[in-house]
């Protein structure tokens, strides 16, 4: 027969060389041994080593970040770096670096100030209705404006082309050259303005207590939350996934994202109103630090909320705050600005007192409204009442900017480029979440609505299609992530042995029992408080385990049974 | 004494060195510096994927001519543009698909329709029809593009159905109620090729591209029968369930063969394992009237009964891309084209239509950056399949209204079907009857 003769063998085909990876292959690559179909197989196992190579070639790009990092290092336990003071730090600086230090003596003030996301450009405001935007690096003006009223807060919107000005009524959009564009009617007397780059989203706070988005490419409103809480003067976001946070003022924080009308999270945070808060761009957005005007500042663990991770008492009452991008904290109180810098900032200390300073500088214009750290330099400008001071605090900045996201030697051109690839890559507002790691992650199983207790009547030719190969024994549920397994290898030793569990089989083998329900009530008293049935309960369950205790005794015969005697009648069950 | 150092970035290394030279740029890859990084790559997926459909106009061009529907039509093996068709007008006609002019138009080739195309060495073309003739034409550019006269007739004893060249040899053979294996220079077919109790009308026959003394058929009884012309006989054959409208075979996996079925459904076979296919390619509303391979082998396409036409994925049973127009009628012929770039396809209007094979490729000169951007597109396409939107946007396809809607009563019926079946074995005695996988459903018995 011809079925022989057909049989031609196929070349084995091979990449260029010139296309051929050039690092050796990685090692422990998963090999997906499971996975029956050949084809499938390679697929993954391709995939795989594609991944972990791409991972150790990132580990490698670390290589290639050229730019260092400054720092202040103390070369004796005597020595501090809070006593050097600013001449001396510019004394150490290089003549580029040294530019950083300046002070704008100005009018009209207490002033706040914003810089760009390339930390370019910088925005000044001041309650006079002073508002100038510049180039501080080459000191070129691009606006300036005297606009007669009560002014709130500055921001740049996605570059320095345009900026949003918090007046005395409304919000304005003027461009680089301060010509109005636009009146934001929406906003009413708004007092704090962000504005979150990859949502295009302008966001303000008012005394009116609303909380208002409005996206800047369209134009749209995209959420109005009513806050219930008052007039609100605290504004800050969470770089990382473009939560906002407000500070209210009878001392309530609450997390705000635009597709859910009732804050995300809640936290009384002092015992007075909120006055500055921050949230810390270098550790992902995990750490939180709040100002009350009690005086007092805290640092909270975003992951979790149980209370302050450090706290600490300043003089002068309520300061403003401001992580940078390596995540140092300053603080900006009475006459003052202390740098903190990060171990000791985010590890958990009960006493309350302030961490170690990093540096100090004082400043007397009261009050100090606003602290800002300039991106990719060491620089931090303060804002008060005779003007703004920009000072030196080596260490701060991150060095290595990346041109994509922003770059602060960018051209017209790159500008341009840089806008119109932002806006085709414009985020939709409804994906605004705490995590937002949840686009692209595996979504959770399906279950089936209508099976009472696993049990469904629905024939096989009418199933999803993972329920079929569920139902053939044939889904690959390697991937899942079971959250029982978690807690069981937290748990421990003991299991270690035992064959896994299904999840059915660890659910029956729960402990269900009177003991249980005793044994929470217990858990769940005050244990110092005297309650009559608690200790009642306590002796039934003292009872019950002495009672458990002879029976095992007996069974190993370490005991003898007690032998029934006719007095026993009369003993109380 | 402290050490003092201050950040600070030197403008040589950011800036250009001259006027002119492009502005440096820097890489930082740690994710702390990239928020959002996985939903901006989702959005520029979810941007490609609808910029895919956005571009997506098949459509290239018709070729005109024919004065009735066409039946059949054949590329020329080594040729980018020659591209024969045939009527059931009795016309052939010689197209140049790049130009869009007729090289050859032969009216009233053959008496009734013409049934069947093949090109044969230097040039010539072979025709076949069902006034029982086959016909060798000169095919080579002439002054003259309506020249009638044949260089060589063959008289046959039936109507014939298809005709098909050997690779290298100067042979053919043709499809009629046997297989008959011709000689160019002789005017009596050399050989009878048929299973030994078989009645029927064979529909369709195709050499193999590879070995290329092996020749496949299908015929009226639903059969599909492959032949050796070194043994001179008929080596094995299969009955399936319901008879098949065309095959072709791989050109790049010498013992695929596929096959067009009256069923809806087209099938890949091995044909060291004819007991069942390799794989199954459900779509069509309608009887599938055709099919042809990508010369790579890696893409298939055909065209059906319910006048559409469709590209399949080799190995990819569901989801093809489908072409239609308001105006193409049952689609009886179609094939690829020798680059891989183009389908035509022959329908019952009289025209024959090129389509892209990609419906959304650019035709014309890509520059680097384009192409750049085009590959980045599709693996971001690739990765994000799975996400929710992106993946319906990659596989919605608007559909004509009649389609669609027999394609959903299609669904429902099976659906049904499938339920009852399952329904039935559930009152029946346990082990009473077993399901069957599809693929073990299609033969019914496998000769020798």
């Amino acid at each position: 027969m011809a079925s022989q003769s057909l049989f031609v063998k196929a070349q084995n085909t091979t990449l260029p060389k010139s296309l051929r990876p050039t690092s050796p292959p990685p090692e422990n690559v998963p090999k997906h041994k499971h996975v029956k179909d050949l084809k499938l197989r390679t697929k993954l196992n391709r995939q795989a080593a594609h991944a972990a190579r791409s991972k150790a070639l990132v580990e490698d790009a670390e290589l290639l970040l050229t730019s260092e990092a400054g720092k202040m290092q103390v070369e004796t336990e005597l020595e501090r770096t809070w006593r050097i003071g600013q001449d001396d730090i510019v004394q150490g600086a290089g003549e580029e670096a040294a530019k950083g230090r300046r002070e704008l003596k100005l009018d009209g003030g207490p002033y706040r100030s914003r810089y760009s996301r390339n930390g370019r450009h910088l925005a000044i405001v001041g309650s006079m209705g002073h508002v100038a935007t510049f180039d501080w690096q080459t000191g070129t003006m691009h606006a300036e404006l005297q606009l007669q009223e009560t002014c709130r807060d500055i921001t740049f919107l996605q570059d320095q082309s345009f900026f949003a000005v918090a007046q005395k009524k409304y919000v304005f959009i003027y461009d680089r050259d301060g010509v109005e564009l636009h009146r934001l009617k929406a906003h009413i007397e708004p007092t704090r303005l962000e504005f979150l780059p990859y949502h295009w989203l302008l966001a303000s706070v008012g005394n009116n207590g609303f909380l208002k988005y409005q996206d800047t490419s369209t134009g749209h409103i995209v959420a109005e939350h009513r806050t219930k809480l008052g007039a609100c003067h605290t504004l800050a976001q969470n770089k990382h996934n473009a939560v906002l946070y407000l500070g209210h003022s009878n001392g309530v924080v609450t997390l705000w994202t635009p597709n859910i009308p009732h804050p995300a999270v809640q936290i009384m945070a002092h015992l007075g109103p909120v006055v500055g808060l921050s949230v810390d761009p270098g550790s992902g957005g995990r750490y939180m630090a709040t100002s009350g005007q009690d005086g007092v500042v805290k640092v909270w663990d975003c992951r979790n909320w149980k209370g302050t991770v450090r706290e600490w008492t300043t003089r002068g009452g309520g300061a403003e705050l401001e992580w940078s991008a390596r995540g140092a904290l300053s603080v900006a109180v009475g006459g003052s600005v202390n740098v903190y810098t990060k171990p000791s900032i985010q590890t958990p200390h009960s006493a309350k007192a302030p961490p170690p300073l990093y540096l100090t500088h004082p400043i007397p214009h009261r009050p100090l409204t606003s602290v800002r750290f300039c991106p990719f330099q060491d620089i931090l400008t303060i804002g008060h009442n005779a003007g703004l001071s920009s000072i030196l605090v080596p260490g701060v900045g991150e060095p290595n900017f990346d041109s994509t996201e922003a770059d602060p030697f960018e051209n017209k051109k790159a500008r341009r480029e840089r806008e119109v690839k932002g806006l085709l890559d414009k985020i939709q507002p409804d994906m605004i979440t705490l995590d937002p790691d949840f686009v692209g992650a595996l979504a959770p199983p399906t279950k089936l609505t209508t099976a009472v207790n696993d049990t469904h009547d629905i024939p096989f030719a009418r199933l999803p299609r993972l329920e079929r190969l569920r139902v053939q024994g044939k889904a690959d549920e390697t991937e899942l992530v079971d959250d029982d397994d978690e807690d069981a290898a937290a748990e421990g030793d003991g299991d270690k042995n035992d064959k896994p569990q299904s999840r059915a089989e660890k659910e029956k083998r729960k402990m269900r029992g009177k003991g249980k329900s005793l044994k929470r009530y217990l858990r769940k008293q005050r244990k110092n408080v005297i309650d009559p049935t608690a200790v009642a309960i306590r002796a039934k369950l003292e009872k019950q385990r002495e009672e458990k205790r002879v029976a095992k005794a007996i069974e190993t015969g370490q005991m003898e049974a007690r032998k029934p005697s006719a007095l026993d009648r009369f003993r109380r069950p | 004494m402290v050490k003092i150092s201050v950040l600070q970035h030197a403008p040589s290394v950011h800036l250009p060195a001259r006027p002119g030279d492009p502005t440096p740029t820097t890489r930082n890859l740690d994710p702390l510096m990239h928020p959002f990084a996985r939903a901006r790559e989702r959005n520029r997926a979810l941007n490609a994927a609808k910029m895919d459909r956005l571009f997506a106009k098949p459509f290239v061009g018709a070729l005109e001519g024919h004065i009735d529907a066409v039946e059949v039509l054949c590329k020329k093996p080594g040729s980018l543009s020659a591209v024969a068709s045939g009527s059931w007008d009795g016309g052939i006609i010689l197209h140049n698909v790049s130009e869009r002019k007729h090289i050859r138009r032969i009216q009233g080739a053959h008496k009734g329709k013409v049934s069947g195309l093949c090109f044969a060495q230097d040039d010539r073309l072979l025709s076949c029809g069902v006034d029982s003739k086959i016909k060798l034409w000169d095919a080579s550019p002439q002054d003259d593009i309506t020249e009638q006269r044949p260089l060589n007739e063959y008289p046959g004893k039936s109507a014939f159905n298809s005709i098909d060249h050997h690779r290298s040899d100067p042979l053919f053979a043709t499809a009629s109620n046997i297989v008959q294996i011709w000689d160019e220079t002789k005017s009596a077919a050399i050989s009878n090729l048929t299973f030994p109790t078989s009645t029927e009308t064979i529909t369709s026959v195709r050499f193999n591209l590879s070995e290329t003394s092996v020749l496949g058929s299908i015929g009226s009884d639903r059969t599909f029968t492959l032949y050796d012309i070194r043994t001179g006989k008929a080596e094995r054959r299969v009955i399936m369930q319901m008879s098949s409208n065309a095959l072709a075979w791989s050109p790049t996996f010498p013992t695929n063969v596929l096959l067009a079925s009256e069923d809806h459904n087209l099938y890949t076979f091995d044909v060291r394992q004819l007991k069942t296919p390799t794989h199954i390619y459900k779509g069509h509303v309608a009887a599938v009237m055709s099919c042809d391979w990508s010369p790579t082998g890696l893409d298939f396409v055909s065209g059906g009964w319910d006048r559409t036409v469709r590209i399949w994925k080799e190995g990819q049973g569901t989801g093809p891309e489908v072409y239609h127009t308001k105006r193409m009628q049952r689609v009886s012929s179609s094939i690829f084209t020798a680059d891989a770039r183009f389908v035509l396809t022959g329908s019952d209007d009289g025209n024959v239509r090129i389509w892209k094979a990609k419906a959304s490729e650019k035709l014309g000169i890509i520059t680097a950056r384009e192409r750049a951007a085009i590959e980045y597109r599709d693996t971001l396409k690739d990765r994000w399949k799975h996400d929710n939107e992106v993946g319906r946007i990659q596989r919605n396809r608007h559909l004509p209204k009649p389609v669609y809607q027999a394609a959903k009563l299609k669904r429902t019926m099976l659906d049904t079907r499938a339920v009852k079946e399952e329904r039935r074995r559930k009152h029946t005695r346990a082990g009473e009857s077993k399901p069957h996988a599809e693929r073990k459903k299609v033969i019914i018995v496998e000769q020798t």
